[in-house]
């Protein structure tokens, strides 16, 4: 009989999660924000670690302070490498513009 | 409670209680970290308690129905905290979602204290206080009601009196938090003069 309570909340804890998780789907389509895509692009080139080291909530901080020109230098980020990610986010930036053509390129 | 008093009276005064006299944060000291965190400057702070005042009442809203109909029955009532945390979570995740689309500066502002409504205990504190004591569904969402106008109320005044010390002469090793933190006590011993009234 024990056995069965665990069987029990299994599947009522996966029921919520799937209702709760549909809910937030619809509502993330919903209230939609259009964002920078280059911000998309620098979040996948940073090493993704969420470490926080850098100061901002999670990789996607630093990367909306990257593509805003807000953070100057690519080695904000502590656990980043100059070959692996550092050089491919400074030539991003250097070929991708914002909408004024302006460029933020950030050093190392 | 006697049972002679109309339940609106109750409902009324339990709401009441909660929010003076039992308050979240000055007496139960739940929900700490975004009461010294976002109450720098007014607008935020208001903010934040009406980010809050939402998830703590809808979390109440969907956890006791949940509790009562779905988990006791199902024999598993030690399962509650788990759940609230889900439901709580997915509140936040909402909340986040609808301030970002209608107002990113303020999503700035909020920073990292937004996400942390999830882990604020003022929010888990109310869900599972509620079931834990077996109210009634309409006394927990006067518990709901007290305690977010409560948090509401305390922030709002401590983001007012906080902006106003920024232009006092305060001592330097007092700058910043520790004074906040002073105020936070001095607040909290008014607030207990309103103890034993509720009973």
């Amino acid at each position: 009989m024990g056995y069965l309570y665990i069987l029990y909340g299994f599947l009522i804890l996966v029921a919520i999660g799937i209702i709760l998780g549909v809910v937030l789907v619809f509502a993330s389509k919903k209230f939609k924000v259009e964002e920078d895509p280059r911000i998309d692009a620098v979040e996948k080139m940073l090493p993704g670690a969420n470490c926080g080291a850098c100061g901002f909530p999670g990789c996607r901080g630093l990367a909306e302070g990257l593509v805003s020109g807000e953070v100057k230098k690519c080695s904000t980020c502590k656990v980043g490498k100059k070959d692996k990610h550092f050089d491919l986010i400074i030539e991003y930036m250097k070929a991708h513009p914002d909408k004024d053509g302006k460029t933020n390129v950030p050093t190392l | 409670m006697n049972a002679t008093v109309p339940f609106i009276v109750t409902f009324l005064l339990a709401i009441v209680n909660a929010t003076l006299m039992d308050n979240v944060v000055l007496i139960r000291f739940y929900g700490i970290c975004s009461f010294v965190g976002v109450s720098n400057k007014v607008k935020p702070a208001f903010s934040m308690g009406v980010a809050v005042a939402f998830v703590t009442i809808f979390a109440s809203l969907v956890c006791w129905p949940l509790y009562n109909f779905v988990l006791v029955p199902a024999g598993i009532p030690f399962m509650d905290t788990v759940v609230y945390i889900l439901v709580i979570a997915s509140l936040v995740q909402l909340v986040g979602l609808v301030i970002k689309k209608y107002s990113p500066a303020l999503y700035k502002a909020f920073g990292i204290y937004l996400p942390l409504i999830t882990t604020n205990c003022a929010v888990l504190g109310v869900a599972q206080g509620n079931t834990d004591s077996g109210l009634s569904f309409g006394l927990s969402m006067a518990q709901a009601i007290g305690t977010s106008a409560g948090f509401l109320i305390i922030i709002f005044l401590m983001a007012c009196i906080r902006s106003r010390l920024d232009a006092m002469n305060v001592p330097k090793a007092f700058k910043g938090i520790p004074i906040a933190l002073i105020v936070a006590g001095i607040m909290s011993i008014a607030l207990i003069g309103l103890g034993g009234i509720g009973s």
